[in-house]
């Protein structure tokens, strides 16, 4: 005979069981819209906001640091993009296949905008907003600017591709459950990193 | 005290149920990955995919879904004659990609940082040009380029997180703004 008082943390763990199976479901249909929240995750880079949106500027952190400086220069640049989740899947060579274009992100198409000019791997680039995607390889990616704003990730048209850098992709250190980029100051600039699952990829931005 | 333990569960499973169901209205649900944006037109992405654009974008919103989480919102969390971020962590940005009036006052193409002052019966929606900036911690109505009422309307079904969206009118769009049992609509004149 079960005591009453065991009841209520059995019925819990099977409510949470179910509510977990209910989202798998979803994960796999992809049909039903998902409320739930996602509880922030480690990060070393930036942690996953409780809500939903997240975009990182250079100078890291500009939008917050202007609450405690005088800041009296605009931001360098900055990303927008929505972070997928690993959710126990192999992510490189497996959900993204390699030589395949990927989104580096979910959703909308990832966005760059670059506030001056800046200068990649010796090409400069005019201020301006892009979209930024990627084609990965197991030891390198390919980053692209493209001048398709405003599209969906799903379907980025290569005709207006601006111009390609390849950069190495290495094991990063540390897994990263949900898909991350973030400025990071680097020799004459900064560096966008990217990671995702136990890879990460930097591409240096010299302004 | 098993009264008690059933009146919790039964709680505890509402709550679930809520946080599983999905938004029951034809605004668009939250994300499954961390980032909102919404377009007029919209969809406008996924409209340029399809080839189905019939419009230029003329708009677009950035902001952050907080959730209801059981908490009061109105005149509770979110104070009554304050100005509020309209989301949360950085501040909500809008921006035309073309000249468009408002209230009757031209509003150039660019960004802006939107905010709003709510209280019971209506809405004091604020465009400052003040971007890149966080919530609304260093708001400064020096760089207010325009302040306009809106009237609050009821929302039959609440809504468990913050949802922005914009609805098409005869003059050009309506930016909707709703959460827990109100919305508002911020007319946009595209002509």
């Amino acid at each position: 005979m079960i005591k009453p008082g065991y009841i209520s943390p059995l019925l819990l763990f099977i409510l949470v069981s179910c509510i977990n199976s209910n989202e798998k479901k979803a994960d796999e249909t992809l049909k039903r819209p998902d409320t739930t929240i996602s509880s922030t995750s480690a990060n070393p880079y930036a942690s996953v906001d409780v809500s939903p949106m997240d975009m990182s500027y250079y100078p890291v952190n500009y939008s917050q640091k202007k609450m405690t400086h005088d800041l009296t220069t605009p931001p360098v640049m900055r990303v927008i993009y929505s972070r997928p989740h690993r959710q126990g899947r192999r992510i490189f060579g497996d959900l993204l296949k390699y030589g395949e274009p990927w989104r580096l992100g979910a959703n909308e198409a990832s966005e760059i905008e670059f506030f001056k000019n800046v200068t990649i791997q010796a090409k400069k680039v005019t201020a301006g907003r892009y979209v930024i995607y990627c084609i990965p390889y197991p030891d390198k990616w390919t980053i692209i600017l493209n001048n398709d704003i405003y599209t969906w990730g799903l379907k980025i048209d290569s005709t207006k591709d601006l111009v390609h850098f390849d950069i190495p992709a290495k094991k990063a250190p540390t897994d990263f459950e949900y898909f991350t980029m973030v400025f990071q100051p680097a020799a004459n600039g900064a560096e966008l990193v990217m990671a995702w699952d136990d890879t990460e990829a930097r591409l240096p931005i010299n302004f | 005290m098993n009264h008690m333990k059933r009146l919790s569960l039964f709680l505890v499973f509402c709550f679930s149920v809520l946080l599983c169901s999905a938004q029951s209205n034809e605004l668009p649900p939250l994300d499954k990955s961390p980032m909102d944006m919404a377009y007029y037109p919209n969809n406008y992405p996924v409209l340029k995919i399809q080839g189905k654009i019939t419009e230029p974008v003329a708009a677009r919103v950035i902001y952050s879904r907080p959730q209801k989480n059981g908490r009061i919102i109105f005149g509770d969390l979110v104070e009554y004659g304050k100005v509020w971020r309209l989301g949360a962590n950085e501040a909500t940005e809008i921006e035309f990609y073309k000249d468009v009036k408002i209230d009757g006052k031209k509003v150039s193409k660019r960004r802006y940082t939107l905010y709003a002052i709510p209280n019971q019966d209506n809405w004091i929606i604020i465009i400052n040009k003040d971007v890149d900036t966080w919530g609304a911690f260093i708001y400064d109505e020096q760089k207010d380029i325009l302040r306009t009422t809106v009237p609050v309307q009821k929302l039959d079904e609440p809504l468990e997180a913050l949802v922005m969206t914009f609805e098409k009118t005869d003059i050009g769009c309506d930016l909707i703004i709703a959460w827990e049992n109100i919305k508002v609509a911020l007319p946009i004149n595209l002509k």
